[in-house]
């Protein structure tokens, strides 16, 4: 089982404003949501995760062993990153080529990185699209590009920035079926998001910051019941929720499947 | 927004100033001792200037400007001192090589000129908002257009800066070394500046559109989001000024007649 453990991390880019104070948190196989207000830390708290910046004090532990020696190259192997804005990677003039840059990196031979990068690329549903110029797509495609650049690494941990900004419906179908699909396969899925509706049909636990700090922490219907701590980190309920608590439920549904799932059974 | 300037506000009186007195303040410190052919006016203004610099509480923001350029001085020092054509009279003998006091002398001249000109120009810059001075021209009839070239510099250069360091980031996640022997490097360069051109491309073509949009190219007069910001002690100081740029002017032709 794969396990990232956060031991008391503190972090500041100044002196004068600590970003990250005292973060303690064990992410084991259950997908987890980051949320939480613009500023509250969570892009820094990922790119701690991924080598990108170091901890002032604390500790990092992948599966038991330190990542501070590691370099962000190295750790490339354990753990991937999609970034926000595709069009921060993308160099390559064909999909196939831009997908398979990264596990040809890690040191996979041509075939085996070609096979990689193919089923990355039918698990995003791009397999028809390989010899066409990554900037011929539209955002959404090149976005699902760089998903299947990472995901063709076959790493352990796979953290999505923000990975709903400028998806349609299908598009976030799209996505949550990808991240599904990833943590059937044992992986450990990381995102942080803003579409709460998003957060309560795809993952298991939540985990939101607030000032540095880790205000809510556990599975997502117990964080999303919580109302009034979530409005102190200025979050919403998902849709679904705020519907149960405005008829003044004692449970909250999640989604509306489970929602009409319940009515359907008192009927 | 962060933006590539030396400008920082003090309340000052210099910051108070319009652009354009400090403008002319510039032309002033260079034109009138060029005219009037008299060194001791170069270092008039030099002291001038440090003083309202230091009025201004920026004066040690000079110091590395100064100390740059105070080192290629000392070599045009060294070698006019040793070498210049016409050096007859040796001040200081060190055996091999003596120091003559013509190229000496020579050479304090280009110095006391390198110094004034980098401090009436420190005058204008450090006390004075980039965007600021290029609207007050453009207000003045300069073209919007090249006003615009300008003023997107100072934002584009850090921007570019900035989506550098994210794209290091995002190619360092996939596995790419970017530190290291000059193949590792040579090799990170093609990953590295790609999605910086492509992304300068998108870039553009969506400023573009986005200017357009507010009627950047319309051909109605214009007017300008802050104010013009002279106030009474702007005009007496830009008569002194252009008062004092005529009258050496005028010395010097009356020199050329005799």
């Amino acid at each position: 089982m794969n396990t990232i453990e956060m031991k008391d991390i503190h972090f500041s880019y100044t002196e004068k404003e600590e970003i990250l104070k005292g973060i303690n948190i064990t992410i084991d196989e259950r997908s987890t949501a980051i949320i939480g207000q613009n500023g509250a830390g969570k892009t820094t708290f990922v790119k701690l995760l991924k080598g990108l910046l170091r901890p002032n004090s604390g500790k990092i532990l992948l599966n038991g062993t330190d990542i501070a020696d590691m370099t962000v190259a190295a750790l490339a192997k354990d753990i991937g990153l999609i970034f926000q804005n595709p069009n921060d990677q993308i160099f390559k003039n064909t999909v196939l080529s831009e997908v398979m840059f990264g596990p040809l990196q890690m040191g996979m031979s041509k075939a085996q990185a070609e096979e990689s990068a193919r089923k990355a690329l039918e698990m995003v549903g791009l397999m028809n699209m390989e010899k066409i110029n990554p900037y011929d797509l539209g955002l959404s495609d090149r976005k699902l590009v760089s998903i299947a650049a990472i995901v063709a690494m076959d790493t352990k941990v796979i953290i999505f920035d923000e990975p709903t900004i400028a998806q349609d419906y299908m598009g976030k179908e799209r996505i949550k079926k990808i991240m599904k699909d990833l943590r059937a396969q044992g992986k450990i899925v990381i995102s942080i998001l803003h579409d709460m509706d998003f957060v309560a049909e795809t993952f298991e636990r939540a985990i939101v910051f607030a000032k540095g700090n880790v205000l809510l922490d556990g599975d997502v219907k117990t964080v999303f019941s919580q109302k009034d701590v979530l409005e102190e980190a200025y979050l919403e309920q998902p849709s679904t929720a705020k519907l149960c608590h405005e008829l003044g439920y004692g449970e909250i549904f999640l989604t509306p499947e489970e929602f009409i799932a319940m009515k359907q059974k008192e009927a | 927004m962060k933006s590539m300037s030396l400008y920082e506000e003090k309340h000052s009186f210099l910051n108070k100033l319009s652009p354009i007195t400090k403008m002319i303040y510039v032309v002033a410190a260079i034109l009138i001792p060029a005219f009037a052919g008299e060194k001791m006016l170069a270092v008039g203004f030099m002291i001038f200037s440090m003083l309202l610099l230091m009025h201004s509480k920026v004066i040690r923001r000079t110091f590395p400007i100064l100390g740059v350029s105070g080192f290629v001085v000392l070599t045009v020092l060294i070698i006019q001192g040793l070498f210049r054509a016409g050096n007859e009279t040796v001040v200081l003998d060190m055996g091999p090589v003596a120091f003559y006091k013509e190229g000496l002398l020579f050479a304090l001249g280009i110095a006391i000129n390198v110094f004034n000109i980098i401090l009436c120009f420190c005058v204008l810059v450090l006390s004075t908002k980039p965007s600021d001075m290029v609207e007050e021209l453009v207000r003045k009839g300069f073209s919007p257009r090249i006003g615009y070239v300008f003023t997107s510099l100072f934002q584009l250069i850090p921007q570019m800066t900035d989506r550098m360091s994210t794209i290091t980031d995002a190619q360092k996640s996939r596995g790419m070394e970017t530190e290291g022997s000059l193949m590792i490097r040579m090799k990170a360069f093609l990953p590295l500046i790609s999605p910086v051109i492509m992304s300068s491309f998108i870039d553009t073509k969506e400023r573009a559109i986005a200017l357009e949009v507010r009627g950047f190219n319309a051909k109605n007069k214009k007017t300008f989001l802050n104010e013009s910001t002279k106030i009474p002690v702007d005009n007496v100081i830009i008569i002194i000024l252009v008062v004092g740029i005529v009258c050496s002017i005028g010395w010097r032709i009356m020199t050329w007649l005799r």
